[in-house]
């Protein structure tokens, strides 16, 4: 059953919170006991409380929420100040834990956030813990192809039910600004992203950048887009897909995005089949049959153009990280040497969608 | 210096020292770890990004300018710098570096200019080769460096696992 979630960001009447530079987990989980019996009005314990991953954006904790009612198996997610997308908004992930509660996308059940950070110091939100695997893109060659094959069947039906829902329902398409379009404004933000001050300049990601701007499809239909929907962002036990994870980056915009997202060689063992067993033009079929929406061989390859250029982003992003911002993490700083052989595959691929 | 290199040693210095050496209870490895920020900071004072290859890029730039210079014959378009941009006698690392990155910029202002609408208003053709030529040439560019590039660690390094395997526990 689906938690009441309970929004506790109304803090119009708190002081701005004096924010930590980094993320001490101690007090974190001091001040998450403090905010669960606050909310829940029973004074609650913090049991079994560790870091889950060790990811380059959102810090993720798994522990037990103790109290008079019992143990509750949550997490907790805080958005860093000098992680990879920083400054982070839980907006995103609210919206979407909020909006696909009870549809056919399985999400955790949200328990609670904060966009200010008033209690933690920072950004959160908690939610249910599922319980299940995080399948790795690498390790899928270890499994059984039927397994595999069922799996990504499911990951398709899951993104088209996703396309399905009517986004103009959903918080999503309350924040319009400025009335551009919402894809094209996706893509205006990954421009600003990378037309900070970092150490590299790529001539081809600057005209690029422009070139997907100016050639932006107009979409079939504009849905709620996961951002981030790729082999390794769910949960799956007993072979079912049991929660789509990571709405961090969730919009209104073009499904294709999605799509092409989804089948980018890098998320699936550096194959061109989805989970490195469903054809592409299976994957294709399928998404079509069950959402309703025609695929566009053009708009596919824009957004696998602009696919490429998001990974190109994301991995500036850590480089300034590492460089400008001075986060002392070498996986960032690692992520610079991809940048030659990802920024060559999006010229290749911006000439395919011309 | 280049900034870079050394943020980099620091980096890794920093990763040691943070992360390494309190999460090991083995006096052996925390000697080798030891042992290791000591040859790094020695780098530091000593060693910086090998020449060659930046002094490739920074030639590969200098031809595209030359060719765009001859088939722009007539457009105005962005400033072209005078060449050679890197004299016969220099070897430090950081200066050439900031050459190529200085290279970089230029050529992307005149990528954006050759793609433009006012370029192709004037020479819609002309406009379009020289695209194209700059396009091949920032890729070449890239080639050069992917050449330095080692073998990709992703999955060690995203899921710290040994030799590509599970990892313990």
């Amino acid at each position: 059953m689906q938690d009441v979630a309970k929004r506790s960001d109304d803090v119009s009447a708190v002081p701005e919170p004096v924010r930590p530079v980094t993320v001490n987990d101690d007090a974190v989980r001091a001040a998450l006991a403090q905010h669960l019996s606050r909310i829940s009005g029973s004074r609650t314990e913090i049991t079994s409380f560790g870091r889950k991953s060790s990811g380059f954006s959102w810090i993720t904790y798994a522990f037990v929420a103790r109290s008079s009612e019992g143990d509750r198996k949550l997490i907790l997610r805080v958005g860093p100040p000098n992680g990879l997308f920083a400054p982070y908004s839980v907006l995103p992930q609210v919206y979407a834990l909020q909006s696909l509660a009870g549809s056919g996308v399985p999400v955790p059940a949200l328990v609670s956030s904060e966009r200010d950070g008033a209690e933690i110091g920072f950004p959160f939100f908690i939610c249910t813990h599922v319980e299940g695997d995080v399948p790795a893109p690498w390790t899928a060659s270890e499994l059984d192809p039927d397994h595999k094959r069922a799996i990504a069947r499911q990951f398709v039906e899951i993104l088209a039910s996703l396309h399905r829902i009517d986004a103009g329902t959903t918080p999503f398409a309350s924040p319009q600004q400025g009335g551009q379009r919402a894809e094209v404004r996706a893509i205006a933000g990954w421009r600003a992203s990378l037309a900070r001050p970092t150490a590299r300049y790529y001539p081809l990601l600057d005209w690029g950048g422009r070139w997907l701007e100016d050639n932006c499809p107009q979409p079939p239909c504009r849905t709620i887009v996961h951002g981030d929907y790729r082999i390794g962002n769910f949960i799956e036990r007993s072979g079912w897909i049991v929660a789509i994870l990571d709405w961090e980056l969730t919009h209104l915009g073009d499904p294709h995005e999605d799509l092409a997202w989804a089948m980018m060689p890098t998320f699936n063992a550096r194959s061109r089949k989805l989970y490195g067993v469903l054809e592409r033009t299976e994957v294709i079929d399928l998404y079509q049959r069950t959402s309703g929406i025609a695929v566009s061989d053009k708009s596919l390859a824009f957004y696998e153009a602009y696919a490429l250029y998001q990974a190109a982003a994301i991995q500036m992003c850590a480089v300034r990280a590492f460089e400008v911002d001075r986060f002392n993490d070498m996986r960032l700083a690692v992520m610079a040497s991809q940048m030659p052989s990802i920024v060559r595959a999006f010229e290749r691929a911006l000439e395919a969608a011309a | 210096m280049s900034t870079s290199f050394e943020r980099l040693i620091d980096g890794i210095i920093d990763a040691l020292q943070i992360h390494v050496v309190p999460n090991s209870n083995d006096d052996f490895v925390r000697g080798q770890v030891y042992s290791a920020i000591y040859a790094l900071n020695g780098l530091k004072l000593a060693a910086d990004w090998k020449a060659g290859p930046l002094l490739e890029q920074v030639r590969l730039q200098d031809d595209t300018f030359a060719a765009v210079e001859r088939l722009a014959d007539g457009m105005a378009h962005p400033e072209i710098p005078a060449m050679p941009r890197v004299p016969s006698d220099m070897s430090d690392a950081a200066a050439i570096e900031a050459l190529r990155d200085d290279g970089d910029r230029r050529l992307g202002r005149l990528l954006l200019w050759a793609s433009g609408a006012d370029a192709r208003a004037v020479n819609r053709d002309l406009a379009t080769g020289i695209e194209q030529l700059l396009r091949r040439a920032t890729c070449d560019q890239l080639k050069i460096e992917l050449a330095t590039t080692p073998k990709s660690m992703l999955q060690q390094i995203a899921g710290g696992e040994r030799d590509g395997g599970t990892a313990p526990g």
